[in-house]
């Protein structure tokens, strides 16, 4: 039944085969007018089956930047279909980065430990994915710190070295130090030692659903 | 008048002496094993550290990969500039955080594979801004790597590492030429894409290619003096 059953998110794997079949897709037909349409309702698509945060995510990022392109390209060649076209291509890189998005970090690490991935490979990706955003919040520290010290200018090469480069990478060092304690502490091993994986992901029918109508939408595109 | 000791206290006291001896003698095994184990130990260390391959530690793993994320969320840019059409804008954009952050990853864990994996890590997440970057680079890697290798015969040498770090990201432009010529179409008219992302003049896109090299190797060694300091300083061990 288990396989039945209507859960929320899909199949990390499924996502990762989603996005890149978009991203693919939609670049090397982006020179239609058609992939507009198709592209418009892969954003549906992708809304109904529980990416919407991710979705209103890259909304405000493809008007700014889409209208940008638009205007660039439809003055540099005049032709208001090229610029469709190089929109349509941001749309399809847009599109295609909302299931990785959309998909947390740790479900696809147990997917890949699932998987039987190299457990170097599954920790190291898990740490990238998920550590973006403490980062993000390091650089907006160290930068205020700058402000608070009254270090200067930004743009000044050797301010930047000291005032910002330094701090940035002893902060790396400190938090990578201390994460690889904990991990050990916590029974990681990267020898072949036997584990379980807390949470197992399966495939279920929405799953299937899900990447029949992606493909039902492409199929259609190049057909009609 | 003397009192005899009762048996049952002699018996006591006899226990608490061969507790006690048996205790002391344990902690000369103890001891004695501790200390062969930790001769053992720095015995293989120490022939590990010989060895050109070396097994990757956790420490290690994690390290490059926060090296990776920094490098991510520096190069968050990439799908935006990806879409001008100028030889080389990627690379010009993120040539610098792409050479600081593997040369202070591979300051520190001078291991071959270091590149690789830093690679890796970062096509976690960017194989879904720019597949075609993500392929191209762990091609670059590999590349980088086996040269570095094949010259210096392992990172222990800094000059390895400068080696890697100022190759690495200007190799992708190559790679990516022949992903413009034979792939990428812009208008749909043959040849448009590559005239539109070459330039008008060969001699520009030279140029762009000369400054790529000049900023990574910039960048690398930016990232060795980083390195050098904070080894200095005590914050970065082996």
């Amino acid at each position: 039944m288990s396989f039945l059953r209507l859960k929320k998110e899909i199949y990390p794997l499924v996502a990762i085969a989603a996005g890149l079949f978009i991203l693919l897709f939609g670049l090397i037909m982006a020179k239609t007018v058609e992939s507009s349409f198709f592209l418009l309702a892969v954003f549906v698509w992708f809304w109904i089956f529980g990416w919407k945060r991710a979705c209103l995510h890259i909304l405000p990022v493809f008007f700014v930047v889409g209208t940008v392109f638009f205007l660039i390209f439809y003055f540099a060649t005049g032709k208001a279909l090229s610029a469709l076209y190089i929109v349509n291509r941001l749309a399809a890189i847009l599109l295609g980065i909302v299931p990785g998005m959309g998909t947390r970090p740790v479900r696809m690490t147990r997917n890949l430990s699932q998987l039987r991935v190299p457990r170097s490979i599954t920790l190291g990706m898990l740490i990238a994915m998920s550590f973006p955003p403490l980062l993000a919040g390091e650089i907006r520290r160290v930068q205020e710190a700058m402000k608070t010290r009254g270090a200067g200018s930004f743009l000044s090469p050797q301010i930047f070295y000291r005032a910002f480069l330094i701090p940035f990478v002893t902060r790396l060092v400190a938090i990578s130090d201390t994460l690889a304690l904990s991990v050990e502490t916590r029974g990681f091993s990267l020898s072949k030692t036997p584990y379980t994986v807390y949470e197992k992901e399966s495939i279920a029918l929405i799953d299937i659903i899900f990447l029949f109508g992606l493909m039902a939408g492409a199929i259609l595109m190049v057909v009609l | 008048m003397d009192r005899e000791v009762p048996d049952k206290v002699v018996s006591a006291n006899k226990e608490v002496t061969m507790v006690e001896e048996l205790l002391v003698n344990i902690d000369d095994i103890n001891t004695e094993q501790a200390s062969s184990q930790t001769e053992y130990m720095a015995v293989a260390e120490g022939e590990d550290d010989n060895k050109v391959f070396r097994k990757f530690k956790i420490k290690d793993i994690v390290f490059l990969a926060m090296m990776s994320a920094a490098m991510l969320i520096t190069g968050a840019i990439m799908p935006l500039v990806g879409q001008i059409p100028l030889f080389g804008i990627i690379q010009l954009t993120l040539g610098l955080q792409f050479s600081i952050f593997p040369v202070i990853g591979m300051m520190k864990v001078r291991k071959p594979g270091a590149l690789m994996f830093i690679s890796l890590f970062c096509g976690a997440l960017m194989v879904f801004m720019n597949t075609v970057m993500f392929l191209c680079m762990m091609l670059c890697a590999l590349v980088a790597e086996t040269l570095a290798l094949t010259i210096f015969r392992g990172y222990k040498k800094n000059g390895a590492i400068l080696l890697a770090g100022t190759i690495y990201f200007p190799l992708t432009l190559p790679f990516l030429y022949i992903w413009y010529k034979y792939i990428y179409t812009m208008t749909g008219e043959e040849g448009q894409a590559v005239s539109a992302f070459v330039g008008s003049s060969p001699a520009l896109a030279v140029g762009i290619s000369l400054a790529v090299i000049a900023l990574c190797f910039f960048g690398s060694i930016i990232g060795m003096v980083i390195s050098k300091e904070l080894k200095k300083s005590g914050v970065m061990k082996k």
